[in-house]
């Protein structure tokens, strides 16, 4: 079903994996809008698509059919430079693993996404800062990556997503790696900001901590939607994007 | 940018094992080359000025008619007016020596024994004047004898085939000016090693008022001049076209390099080696480095990915594995230069020999010159080997599929 105001529409989307004589198919023809202002889960179990559903939302894989639509824009007709563009300017990742740059600090990972984008210096600091601030890193800004917690990592994982304050963030099983504690604040924090920011989140877990604080949950099974609770969410989104707007 | 080329400084000592391999790699590559290169410099350089000071001369003036013909007989096609041109000659700056020479061909004989000999007539203050002094195995150089003994000095070769040994007499006989055939006697007052055993075999040295004597002529073959540096050999060669115009005779003059023919084969040679050392070198980094690089490029490619992910243009991946690879090149040349230039200044100050190389009779020293331009070459080889090397992997990495790449474990 796609809804025109929607951040993202995801229109009868497929993947298929060849294989050496065989294919895989991750997504059977699957269809999801997602507003602005979601925080939204994908779940289900490994190998349900949910990695790849992400995957393709976040432009760094292409459907086999079908097509997604970002803001407006279908993804499957850009270049690959202006593929690149979108995932700079409208995106953020976080991954399971931190995926940090290991030989640059805190700051200098989170500036890392301004740095691509060609802002200023000044503008690259003070936008670092105040991410920083807003994930509660700023004490820890000149430290490297590994003489921080799994927790204090995954924080700056998020501070470097949402510095650009791109329109998406897509989180990969982003508790994972992490214990209960650090888990649970992680949550608390990526919700407020979602509150407090009005970022779009979207998460690939099975983690039932993250379940517990989605208010909607799309789960997967062999790469179709076995259900979504959109319904009870949706009036929420539309409350909070009339407020934003 | 600063921030990129921080992240390609931090890369490069990310593995610094690794990193150390590397530029000791790359740093032996320098240092092999500069001391290779600085030994060969050394090399040519003691060979162009023993040539020089052999006898050669930085600049000698001809008659021109010298090159144009064979004599029929001896200073056939000498100078005539030659004390006219030494003077004009003498004057222009940085010279520090006009000597008139007679080059001649005889026989020679003790008495008993007879040899063909390549005789060579000096002034020998005038030869002095410009430090060409004879290398004496034993006795002295040539002077003007007070007795009216003709003196001669003779080759290691000549000495051991005649056996003659310093204060002993020869004959030597030749054909004039005129075509006659004449003889002296000479006095050998010294034997002479020129380093080449070919001229040892056949060298007879003379004064030039014996010489015009033995070949009934005032005319002299050559004028040699010698510099206060070889390297003004072709500012004075210039000054010296409008000082031989005008003269009774047409004379031209040949640089020590056109006349230097040993000289020149052995650089060819050597730089042939050498250059062949540069070729191995430049591919052993390319290849050690491509490998290198390869590896570094794998255990980063989930990095690689993040940073495609996050929307870092291609071109840029490209771009910062070739900064690394030429910030580890720019290193590696420095250990090379530190290195290489330490154990240069070390193998100076042992005092090293080599045993003669063929067609000399003398040890050679082993000595390592500093060649700035050597020392810039060899840096300039490394840096660009790297920044080729890095070209495979660079391209690898920017062409890496996001999704594969962030799954890479």
């Amino acid at each position: 079903m796609k809804r025109t105001d929607a951040l993202v529409n995801v229109e009868e989307v497929s993947r298929r994996f060849a294989l050496d004589h065989s294919a895989v198919t991750a997504l059977d023809c699957l269809t999801l809008a997602i507003d602005r202002g979601e925080f939204l889960t994908i779940s289900g179990p490994s190998g349900s698509g949910k990695s790849t559903l992400l995957n393709l939302i976040g432009c760094i894989d292409k459907p086999t059919n079908g097509r997604i639509l970002i803001e407006g824009v279908d993804t499957s007709r850009l270049s690959a430079s202006q593929t690149s563009a979108l995932r700079r300017e409208k995106i953020g990742f976080v991954f399971q693993t931190f995926n940090l740059i290991p030989v640059f600090t805190a700051a200098e990972n989170v500036e890392y996404p301004l740095l691509v984008q060609g802002i200023s210096n000044a503008e690259r600091r003070r936008r670092v800062a105040e991410a920083l601030e807003n994930v509660g890193l700023s004490a820890r800004a000149n430290h490297r990556p590994d003489l921080l917690s799994g927790g204090e990592r995954q924080r700056v994982a998020i501070a470097r997503a949402i510095v650009h304050r791109p329109a998406l963030i897509l989180a990969d099983e982003p508790t994972a790696n992490l214990d209960t504690r650090n888990a649970t604040q992680l949550i608390e924090l990526m919700r407020d900001l979602n509150r407090t920011l009005g970022l779009t989140f979207v998460f690939s877990t099975h983690d039932q901590r993250l379940l517990e604080h989605t208010p909607r949950i799309v789960r997967l099974t062999d790469g179709r939607i076995e259900s979504d609770t959109s319904t009870e969410i949706a009036s929420h989104a539309q409350v909070f994007a009339a407020s934003v707007s | 940018m600063l921030k990129f080329l921080l992240l390609a400084f931090r890369n490069v000592f990310r593995n610094r094992r690794r990193t150390v391999m590397t530029l000791l790699m790359v740093g032996g590559g320098v240092a092999g080359l500069l001391l290779v290169g600085g030994f060969f410099a050394f090399m040519f350089r003691g060979l162009r000025e023993s040539t020089i000071r052999n006898g050669l001369g930085h600049i000698q003036i001809f008659n021109a008619e010298h090159f144009r013909r064979d004599e029929v007989h001896v200073l056939d096609a000498g100078i005539s007016d030659w004390q006219r041109v030494a003077a004009n000659v003498r004057s222009a700056e940085h010279v520090r020596g006009v000597a008139p020479r007679i080059e001649f061909y005889g026989m020679l004989s003790n008495g008993v024994k007879s040899s063909v000999f390549m005789g060579s007539a000096v002034d020998p203050e005038a030869e002095r004047a410009m430090s060409f002094s004879p290398r004496l195995a034993s006795g002295r150089d040539l002077a003007e004898s007070a007795s009216g003994e003709i003196e001669a000095l003779v080759g290691t070769g000549v000495a051991r085939s005649m056996s003659v040994k310093v204060g002993d007499g020869l004959t030597i006989l030749a054909v004039t000016a005129d075509g006659a055939l004449n003889g002296i006697d000479v006095q050998v007052v010294g034997i002479v090693n020129t380093g080449f055993k070919d001229l040892d075999d056949r060298y007879l040295r003379i004064t030039l008022p014996s010489a015009q004597r033995l070949l009934q002529s005032d005319r002299v073959t050559n004028l040699v001049v010698g510099l206060d540096k070889t390297e003004n050999t072709d500012a004075v060669a210039a000054a010296f076209t409008p000082r031989l115009r005008g003269l009774s005779q047409e004379m031209t003059m040949k640089k020590w390099i056109d006349l230097a023919a040993y000289y020149k084969q052995v650089r060819t040679l050597f730089s042939g080696i050498f250059l062949f050392l540069g070729i191995i070198v430049f591919f052993m980094v390319l290849m050690a480095s491509v490998n290198t690089l390869l590896m570094a490029m794998m255990e980063r490619t989930r990095e690689i990915g993040t940073m495609l992910a996050m929307g870092t243009p291609r071109p840029w991946i490209v771009a910062l594995f070739m900064l690394e690879a030429t910030i580890t090149g720019i290193l590696g040349a420095v250990v090379g230069l530190v290195g290489g230039n330490l154990i240069g200044v070390a193998l100076n100050a042992s005092g090293l020999h080599l045993p003669p190389p063929p067609g000399l009779s003398v040890e050679m020293a082993f000595r390592v010159l500093h060649v700035p331009a050597l020392m810039i070459g060899a840096s300039l080889m490394v840096v660009v080997s790297l920044a080729l090397a890095s070209i495979l992997p660079a391209v690898r990495a920017s062409r890496l599929q996001i999704a594969e790449a962030l799954a890479h474990v």
